[in-house]
């Protein structure tokens, strides 16, 4: 019987055959596939899901597991690059999380995409088959190149999924819209990865076995060095010398360039503009990558190197500055949305502000506690809300919905369960990983980071938003009285939409009880399970990674210290900011027939509407900036580059239509010139041969 | 072709000169080579039968005073086909056609 | 007394060069094959002033045969003057001119 270590590969490896079988299948032998892949999907994603919890239970028995499958440059005197898997309480956790919300959006699929009768449907699940694939590739992957490659091939499946419906004008633009915008991210990470890999010669994140370092323990030592104790390992310094700047200033700039890739993934400001447009490609699709699993790729890849981030305090206030002004700055836009999915969409990227709140505030649980409740969540709105776009015949307004409680009772209390952990209400989820996170930054900030609290300020006023725009949602979609027809007599859904709503509301409601904090810290219980999941001994080989390495790095290098506040006063304010939009939101729209509150905003609802206009600002940038730029370069590359080519071309070609009219057809001519030339070479062979 | 004589363009000499040329090469080279004596034949040697025996290839029987040479009996045959064949295209390239010339 | 072997060399440098200037300068056909038959020749006398100079009758039986290619060679000629006046009706050489550029 193997082990699950030697069948870890296989986790990614199910979903890319899915791809290819619905790939080549889907193309040459359609007929085999009745259901156009979506059975090789199912399959292969609980293939997946049933090894990431056989690993999941492997590692909670101490079984880390870190391996290279396959070394592709072999690197003579300098270092090699290569693939290999690392499993550890954060990919294992996000192994079962990725696989749980896939094998539900394929079930779900089958409702939203086969059941509607559409079209290309091996190609969606090709889609969905690659991206699944690459996600867990990326989960497991134990070194900062491959974890890039992954990345940037997530967000290609993302943007041939965005762009499902290619023959409609949207799609396409919305698919490259998101492809663009993380790209641009990508590329300051890609000079990151560059930048890692030169300074310290590796890009693992965890150095386990002979001789093998690892990026994020290098710098520990640099920085340590730095500091007067210990050596400066040698690599290091030597790039150091290169580069000009003390560690801490260059280790920051590399945290910053990472920071890029993360930002654009994880559609922070400013590279948020993307995901509201992406709510383009069907909603199965948006549950799964632009809620679940492809936007948390840049909070987990910041997670997996906290090791590295924990040694800098500058850039960790900056991704929790970053994190809480967009919590605040995307609920804001949230609130005034007239369209199911954007109002999830702005929601999403807000809840990932608060994730990389908590990142930055050194609330390491905190922040992977809201990264697992918040992908059951939020996948369960979105498919909640897909159900609503079957029933409602694709049409997304809320306000032609309404009073659609009585006609679709599983869907409406899913949906509610859902809303109840999104807006943060105790019991369920949402509330205990999102007071967690405001509790970290407000003791971490306490302590002496008035940038800490800046951002912990404005994550809590995102809660009172986060609460309004939530239940405004629920009331106008589900309550009151039908606006419309459609609302009236809704679409039915089959079981294939309403079993992953079920499992979905089950774990959104019963999930927070992992990591209960408050309740542990006042009844001295030991229930934060989550906690000592992400604690490894000190005696492993991986500790490393554990939170108690962390910590000590935080508190060494980034010199946090935590305040003495007690934990029932934060969560009874959040929990009252979050009642307080709740009950607001049910005020106004909890009523037969709503009306548009948000009218009376007046100017700053226009603003609001037009998301700040942010999108306008980066078409300028592209138009204004990118495009001149671009020109000049294309009349360099036509007229210089080019033209010397062509001009070497044309000279050949003036030269032969001259020499060619050697050729006049007159034997005598022909005659001469043979005889010409034997003259002269007769003449050199007797100058070099000495015959004269 | 019975046509008044005509005098040529002296213009059309002016080729001509590659020739000169081309002599005045050939004997700077041949005068300014060294050559040694030449060795001759043996006054009773028979030039004409060695030739005749060189061309069936009987050197073997040319006889003790014979001036040495190779046999050229494959060299004979084949000449005899060129002849037979050189005849046979001069025949075929004076042939007129209905239309005259050799056909295209 | 024998010639010295240049000699017969300058001759057969002198006949090749008249061989030449006629080939280069001549617009009658028949009078460009003279010229050709004198360039031929001149290789003959080449070949048996080297076949007298190393004792070798090599060079005079190889005379012989470029004869023989040589009479070879003029009958073909001599067809395809007859062909280039029945195309162009006058066997001027510089009249087919049309394999140019």
């Amino acid at each position: 019987m193997v082990g699950a270590t030697e069948l870890t590969p296989a986790i990614p490896l199910l979903p890319f055959a899915a791809f290819l079988v619905a790939l080549l299948v889907g193309h040459f032998a359609p007929r085999l596939l009745p259901k156009g892949g979506a059975i090789p999907g199912i399959l292969a994603t609980a293939g997946s899901l049933l090894l990431s919890v056989w690993t999941f239970v492997a590692v909670s028995g101490g079984g880390y597991y870190a391996q290279d499958i396959y070394t592709w440059v072999v690197g003579q005197n300098t270092f090699s690059l290569h693939f290999g898997v690392l499993i550890d309480p954060l990919s294992a956790l996000m192994l079962v999380i990725v696989s749980l919300v896939a094998v539900l959006v394929h079930v779900f699929s089958l409702g939203y995409m086969n059941d509607e009768g559409e079209t290309g449907l091996p190609r969606y699940y090709a889609g969905l088959g690659l991206f699944t694939f690459s996600m867990l590739s990326f989960v497991v992957a134990d070194n900062l190149l491959m974890a890039f490659m992954f990345f940037e091939l997530v967000g290609l499946c993302s943007f041939l999924l965005i762009g499902f419906h290619f023959r409609e004008p949207g799609p396409p633009s919305a698919a490259k819209k998101a492809f663009l915008v993380t790209r641009f991210g990508d590329y300051f990470f890609l000079i990151g990865v560059v930048g890692i890999l030169a300074t310290f010669g590796t890009a693992r994140f965890v150095a386990v076995g002979e001789g093998v370092h690892s990026f994020p323990h290098l710098a520990e030592q640099a920085l340590a060095a730095a500091g007067g104790e210990g050596t400066m390992p040698e690599h290091v310094a030597h790039f150091l010398d290169i580069v000009g700047m003390s560690p801490e200033t260059w280790f920051a700039v590399l945290g910053l360039l990472v920071l890029g890739g993360v930002v654009g993934k994880s559609a922070q400001f400013p590279l948020h503009t993307w995901l509201p447009d992406a709510m383009e490609g069907p909603t199965p699709v948006s549950a799964l990558i632009h809620a679940a699993t492809m936007v948390a790729a840049g909070v987990y890849l910041v997670a997996r190197m906290y090791g590295f981030y924990a040694l800098l305090p500058t850039v960790l206030a900056i991704i929790a500055f970053v994190g809480g002004f967009t919590a605040l700055f995307a609920a804001t836009m949230g609130v005034v949305k007239d369209e199911l999915k954007q109002v999830l969409a702005y929601s999403t990227i807000s809840q990932y502000g608060y994730m990389m709140l908590g990142l930055g505030t050194g609330g390491y649980i905190a922040a992977t506690f809201h990264l697992m409740t918040h992908a059951f969540f939020k996948a369960l709105l979105f498919l909640g809300a897909g159900s609503v776009i079957i029933a409602m015949h694709h049409n997304e307004d809320m306000w032609d919905m309404g009073g659609l409680r009585e006609k679709m009772p599983v869907t409406y209390y899913t949906f509610l369960s859902g809303s109840l952990a999104l807006a943060g209400i105790v019991p369920f989820a949402g509330f205990w990983s999102k007071d967690e996170i405001l509790y970290e930054a407000l003791i971490y900030g306490a302590g002496d980071s008035p940038i800490l609290l800046a951002a912990y300020a404005m994550g809590l006023l995102a809660v009172f938003f986060t609460g309004f725009y939530t239940f405004r949602m629920v009331f106008l979609t589900f309550h009151g009285e039908p606006r419309s027809d459609t609302a009236r007599d809704p679409h039915g859904v089959r079981w294939n939409v309403k079993l992953p709503l079920v499992v979905l509301g089950i774990l959104a409601a019963t999930v927070g009880l992992v990591n209960m904090a408050p309740v542990a810290e006042l009844t001295g219980l030991h229930i934060e399970f989550l906690h000592q999941w992400l604690v490894i001994p000190e005696a492993s080989n991986f500790a490393a990674l554990g939170y108690e390495h962390y910590h000590h790095l935080l508190e060494e290098f980034a010199g946090y210290h935590a305040a003495d506040i007690g934990p029932l006063v934060p969560g009874a304010v959040s929990l009252a900011l979050a009642l307080g939009g709740a009950g607001l939101a049910w005020v106004l729209y909890n009523v037969d027939s709503p009306t548009e509150h948000t009218e009376k905003l007046g100017g700053v609802k226009t603003v609001l509407y037009n998301n700040y206009y942010q999108d306008e600002y980066q078409v300028w940038l592209a138009e204004g900036v990118t495009l001149p730029l671009a020109r000049a370069a294309d009349t360099f590359d036509q007229g210089i580059v080019d033209g010397v080519v062509n001009g070497v071309s044309s000279v050949s070609l003036f030269a032969g239509s001259r020499v060619k009219r050697i050729q006049d057809g007159l034997v005598t001519h022909y005659a001469a010139l043979l005889t010409l030339s034997l003259v002269v070479l007769l003449v050199a062979f007797g100058l070099f041969g000495g015959w004269f | 072709m019975t046509t008044r004589p005509r005098l040529r363009d002296p213009a059309t000499f002016v080729t001509g000169i590659v020739a000169v040329a081309l002599f005045v090469v050939l004997v700077t080279v041949f005068l300014g080579a060294g050559f040694e004596g030449a060795v001759g034949y043996s006054s009773d040697a028979n030039i004409t039968a060695t030739i005749g025996y060189a061309l069936f290839g009987l050197m073997n029987l040319a006889g003790e005073s014979a001036p040495a040479s190779e046999g050229f009996l494959a060299a004979f045959e084949i000449i005899d086909v060129v002849l037979v064949a050189a005849l046979v295209g001069a025949v075929m390239l004076a042939t007129r056609d209905d239309e005259g010339g050799d056909g295209e | 007394m024998a010639v010295a072997v240049e000699y017969y060399l300058l001759l057969s440098a002198a006949v090749f060069c008249t061989g030449v200037f006629g080939v280069l300068t001549r617009e009658n056909a028949l009078m460009f094959l003279i010229s050709v038959e004198l360039m031929l020749n001149s290789a003959n006398i080449n070949l048996v002033a080297f076949s007298h100079f190393y004792g070798n009758l090599t060079g005079q039986v190889f005379a012989l045969f470029v004869m023989a290619l040589a009479a070879a060679e003029v009958a073909v000629g001599l067809g395809i003057v007859l062909v280039l006046y029945r195309n162009f009706g006058d066997i001027d050489v510089r009249d087919a001119t049309t394999m140019r550029w």
